[in-house]
């Protein structure tokens, strides 16, 4: 009996691992074939999609700007949500509980009613410029990332370090940079990494705010799709996923995943 | 009642090397320092030696500069220091919990101070391995600081602290995180270091057998004051307040109220019979009679110039170094306890009638608290 259990479960499992790989690998042949349609399996090998990703009207502008987004974005959020983060843990401002609740709540917040409020409130205070109006629309969005974070990786942390490195003549800000900075990394890289992520490919929040001239990644991939289907996202696609299976290599070599999987 | 600091001396004596000065620290509306002064003279080793919460810890940090006083002055080898922020004050602080760097080696916590002195590299290096030569952890120098022991990571944190030769170290309770056999050696071992070194520094400990062994004076604190500021043997034997009696050291305790007073001798009605000590009191105060251990006898014939507790035993309880006797009075019932350093041969039976005695001169008397005396 006991052998049928595990056997069943072994088999459940790899059913589960299955349905979430599968869309992802299919993509990766997909992108090589060298049909104009999206024929699975692929009929051939070709590496035009890929060539194509620099004819294609606007996707390499849309990845540009959607990594600058991305990297202003999460930058802006590890600077503000850590200076936060460390007055909510060390009580400079009362209600700390509360602020931290509040500064993760657009994590609960459908991206769609986000969207539509990121887009009144331009308005309302006359922001006109595309490009600041998303950039702080995915401040807010990676804001929770990183405060979710730092705030835990802060609760271990021993501020008398910080005070320690202040009697040895660091400033407050030199002793944050000296101390607090190394020993919350993997906090730091992990937040980083999923706020990244999720600025990058936002579509609900973005799609409001973006004009002809700034249109993130994934709008134009969508558009792309809309009006000449081929799979060139399919190799835009392919390139992304190896880009984030790089990007975890280098955080695991950096910090180390088990370190910022316990964060 | 405490030596006050006044920052600029009128009389010829040079001011003390570091003199706190009518300084006051309030959370919210929490008065945790009330106009407190002290003065500590170079090279001395002072204890802040109170129970928790008493403000001791506050005055360590207030001096250090991680916390700012409502009113008063900090002046340190006749800097102004009431202003300057932490890291300008040169004072080495060694930590509760330590707080090394976990993120550096044992050679780099140690060097961290002198690498924000912008010291050379050649210098860095020699100081390094003279600080860790010092505390003996020389061997450990590329260890983790994770990989050591308590005792070792205290080592390096005094190490971290003089190397960069502080005007004054503040330790906060160094020794709380180690067994007890280890403390000891390390209470002995630091304070050699310390007094080698000619190093200023200021204690906290609520540990009254830390501060009698390391102190060449301890400040006894309650209440955001200190309430006794002198030798160990000064606070032991003439304790400044009731306070500082019970807690610094055993003592047997009675309730009274003084009849009668003259010639610098007062004498109280108790419990247990009147009571003869030398002070002056004015008849009809309540006051506390109070006697240390060691100054009690048991069974002696009520001599000349001796008080007696006469009393039925109802427990011994042994203590080690220490017995506790419990006994019952026999004309009120009321119970006391003594504490004596040691049984007379041959035990004492429960339930014995016993008469302690104890020299007139070794008698203390104190106002009684506010609340009920007993």
């Amino acid at each position: 009996m006991a052998t049928a259990a595990r056997i069943l479960s072994a088999i459940i499992l790899a059913l589960v691992l299955i349905f979430l790989i599968m869309p992802i690998a299919i993509v990766i042949p997909i992108s090589f074939s060298p049909s104009t349609i999206f024929s699975f399996p692929p009929t051939g090998f070709s590496l035009r999609w890929y060539e194509n990703i620099r004819n294609a009207d606007g996707i390499l502008r849309a990845l540009w700007l959607s990594t600058q987004i991305a990297g202003l974005s999460t930058a802006i959020s590890l600077l503000l949500g850590t200076l936060c983060a460390i007055a909510i843990v060390r009580g400079f401002i009362p209600g700390g509980r509360l602020v931290a609740t509040f500064m993760t709540s657009p994590l609960m917040i459908p991206g769609l009613v986000l969207g539509i409020a990121m887009l009144q409130a331009a308005r309302e205070i006359g922001l006109r410029d595309g490009y600041a109006a998303l950039l702080l629309a995915h401040v807010v969005v990676t804001m929770p990332f990183i405060m979710r974070t730092v705030l835990a990786s802060l609760a271990l942390f021993d501020f008398a370090m910080v005070d320690a490195a202040r009697m040895l003549g660091c400033s407050y800000p030199a002793a944050l940079w000296r101390v607090l900075v190394p020993n919350i990394l993997p906090g730091f890289v992990s937040g980083a990494l999923f706020a990244f992520i999720v600025s990058f490919d936002n579509y609900p929040v973005s799609i409001f705010l973006v004009d002809v001239r700034t249109k993130t990644l994934p709008i134009q991939l969508l558009n792309q799709l809309e009006m000449s289907p081929d799979p060139t996202l399919a190799a835009v696609a392919t390139i992304m996923v190896v880009l984030t299976i790089l990007a975890l290599l280098v955080c695991d070599r950096l910090v180390g995943l088990k370190r910022m999987a316990a964060v | 009642m405490t030596s006050v600091a006044r920052p600029a001396p009128a009389s010829g004596r040079p001011p003390a090397y570091l003199q706190v000065a009518q300084l006051t620290k309030r959370f919210g509306s929490a008065t945790v320092l009330h106009d407190l002064n002290l003065t500590v003279e170079k090279g001395e080793f002072v204890s802040l030696l109170g129970p928790s919460g008493c403000g001791k810890t506050t005055l360590l940090r207030l001096i250090a500069g991680l916390m700012r006083p409502e009113t008063g002055r900090i002046v340190i080898a006749d800097r102004e220091l009431t202003r300057v922020p932490a890291h300008k004050r040169q004072v080495g602080v060694v930590f509760q919990n330590y707080a090394l760097f976990p993120h550096l080696t044992v050679a780099e916590n140690v060097a961290f101070g002198l690498t924000n002195q912008r010291r050379s590299r050649d210098e860095i290096k020699r100081r390094v391995g003279e600080a860790l030569q010092l505390v003996r952890m020389a061997p450990f120098a590329d260890r983790s600081v994770s990989a050591l022991s308590g005792g070792q990571q205290q080592r390096i944190a005094v190490a971290r602290a003089i190397v960069v030769e502080p005007a004054i170290l503040l330790l906060d309770e160094p020794f709380s995180a180690l067994d007890r056999k280890l403390r000891e050696t390390m209470q002995i071992e630091l304070r050699h270091i310390l007094r080698d070194l000619g190093i200023t520094s200021i204690f906290v400990t609520h540990d009254q057998d830390e501060a009698l062994v390391m102190s060449d004076r301890i400040a006894v604190m309650n209440e955001g004051q200190i309430e006794h500021l002198g030798t160990p043997a000064d606070i032991y034997t003439s304790p400044k307040s009731l306070f500082v009696l019970e807690f610094v050291g055993l003592s047997t305790r009675l309730g009274g109220t003084v009849v009668s007073s003259h010639g610098g001798e007062v004498e109280v009605e108790t419990a247990f019979g009147r009571m003869r000590a030398p002070a002056q009191f004015r008849p009809g105060s309540p006051v506390v009679v109070a006697v240390r251990p060691e100054a009690i006898s048991i069974g002696e014939s009520e001599g000349d110039g001796r008080n007696v507790v006469r009393a039925r035993l109802t427990d011994v309880v042994y203590l080690g170094a220490k017995t506790q006797l419990h006994l019952r009075g026999e004309r009120s019932g009321d119970l006391i306890q003594a504490e004596i350093a040691r049984l007379p041969p041959g035990g004492l039976p429960s339930g014995s009638e016993l008469a302690l005695t104890w020299r007139v001169e070794d008698t203390m008397v104190f106002p009684a608290p506010a609340s009920a005396a007993s």
